[in-house]
């Protein structure tokens, strides 16, 4: 099929298909999937351009479907995903100040990249021994295995700071929280973002976890409602540099919807650790992506 | 976690929303393309600002009202979601 307004010509199944299976991963970690999507347009066919810029757009639709679809299941906090996103803008200008500085000095891809990748292994590493180590806590101390988290610390620390004012936010079962705590979440994922021009779906969500202390479920539902609003903006700038291709985004968008809608559901049968240990594989992969792409040996 | 019976009537009564969606969003995509196929190519390279506003809305609508459609048409075959 023709997308004449990118002129180029792919498989709408394809598309489709694509669209399906980060659909299916971002209903279920709470994740834009662009990392994954993007190579797989590039390798589709698709210029690498528009692929950035018409990921964005199925990305704010399918995270759209599967908020509402977490929402629904009581899985999103609206007023914290809400504070996250102001966090979040500020830090992803400041991230891009760093990378204009960054460039200025040179080199700037490979210490992306090698910082990239260690942030990626540090995430997935964290991620899988705190999450078996929390099944272990089930089997032996005999605990709901949806309460267990296999690192508590950082969060009870955080919920010591005292620094006004302070917020509650009762969908996340947290009785009081240092509103510059829950900005500087925001600010660090936006900086990431900003800087390594990602999403930062897998970033946010395991700081919701052990920084704030948020439930599994409600950190991946309300980390896609924070996508919304970080993948509208990106679509809104790429359209306007001619970036987006609305009807290949459609496409994508038929299967995305319905595999989020899968993901999303699938989140009601498995348990907040078993869902964080599946979670550690995403930033391995995001790591070989990242790998490839250095050694010039990624879809281009 | 849902018991089995339940999880057997939660799994027939999604497939049967997922079979709903999916032909809501190819009619949908196919309606776009029609009817608003050749406007968009030519809003593209013409307004660039508008066509930005529009894809987003595109899409905003999509996902928004084909859910709420589904939801309404679950709730009139008095499918439990």
């Amino acid at each position: 099929m023709e997308f004449p307004i990118a002129g180029v010509t792919v498989n709408p199944l394809l598309l489709a298909g694509i669209g399906f299976l980060v659909g299916i991963l971002g209903g279920f970690f709470g994740v834009g999937g662009g990392f994954i999507a993007t190579p797989f347009m590039v390798w589709a066919g698709v210029p690498w351009n528009i692929a950035i810029g018409t990921d964005l757009a199925h990305m704010t639709g399918k995270s759209i479907v599967a908020a509402k679809r977490h929402r629904s299941l009581g899985h999103v906090d609206m007023k914290l995903g809400l504070v996250l996103v102001v966090g979040t803008v500020v830090g992803v200008e400041a991230g891009a100040q760093i990378i204009e500085k960054l460039e200025v000095a040179g080199k700037v891809d490979v210490v992306i990249g090698i910082f990239y990748v260690l942030i990626l292994l540090i995430i997935s590493g964290f991620t899988a021994w705190e999450s078996l180590r929390a099944l272990r806590m089930v089997r032996t101390d005999q605990i709901s295995v949806d309460d267990a988290l296999g690192f508590e610390g950082l969060a009870h620390k955080v919920y010591g700071i005292k620094l006004p004012p302070m917020l509650s936010f009762p969908d996340s079962g947290i009785a009081s929280v240092s509103l510059w705590t829950v900005l500087f979440v925001g600010f660090i994922t936006g900086i990431l973002s900003g800087a390594l021009g990602v999403g930062g779906g897998f970033i946010r969500m395991p700081l919701l976890v052990y920084v704030i202390g948020v439930p599994t479920h409600v950190a991946v539902g309300t980390d896609l409602f924070s996508v919304i609003f970080s993948s509208g903006y990106g679509t809104l700038t790429h359209a306007m540099k001619g970036n987006v291709d609305i009807l290949m985004a459609l496409v994508m968008q038929t299967g995305a919807a319905l595999g989020a809608q899968i993901g999303a559901t699938s989140t009601r049968f498995f348990a907040g650790p078993r869902i964080r240990l599946l979670f550690s594989v995403l930033p391995l992969i995001g790591a070989v992506m990242v790998i490839l792409e250095m050694f010039g040996l990624a879809a281009h | 976690m849902p018991k089995k019976t339940e999880l057997r009537r939660l799994i027939r009564n999604f497939a049967v929303e997922l079979a709903i969606y999916s032909v809501l969003l190819v009619v949908y995509f196919f309606a776009v393309l029609r009817f608003l196929g050749g406007f968009l190519t030519r809003l593209a390279h013409t307004h660039t600002l508008l066509y930005a506003v529009v894809g987003l809305a595109l899409i905003v609508a999509q996902a928004v009202t084909l859910e709420a459609l589904t939801s309404a048409l679950m709730h009139w075959l008095h499918l439990e979601r």
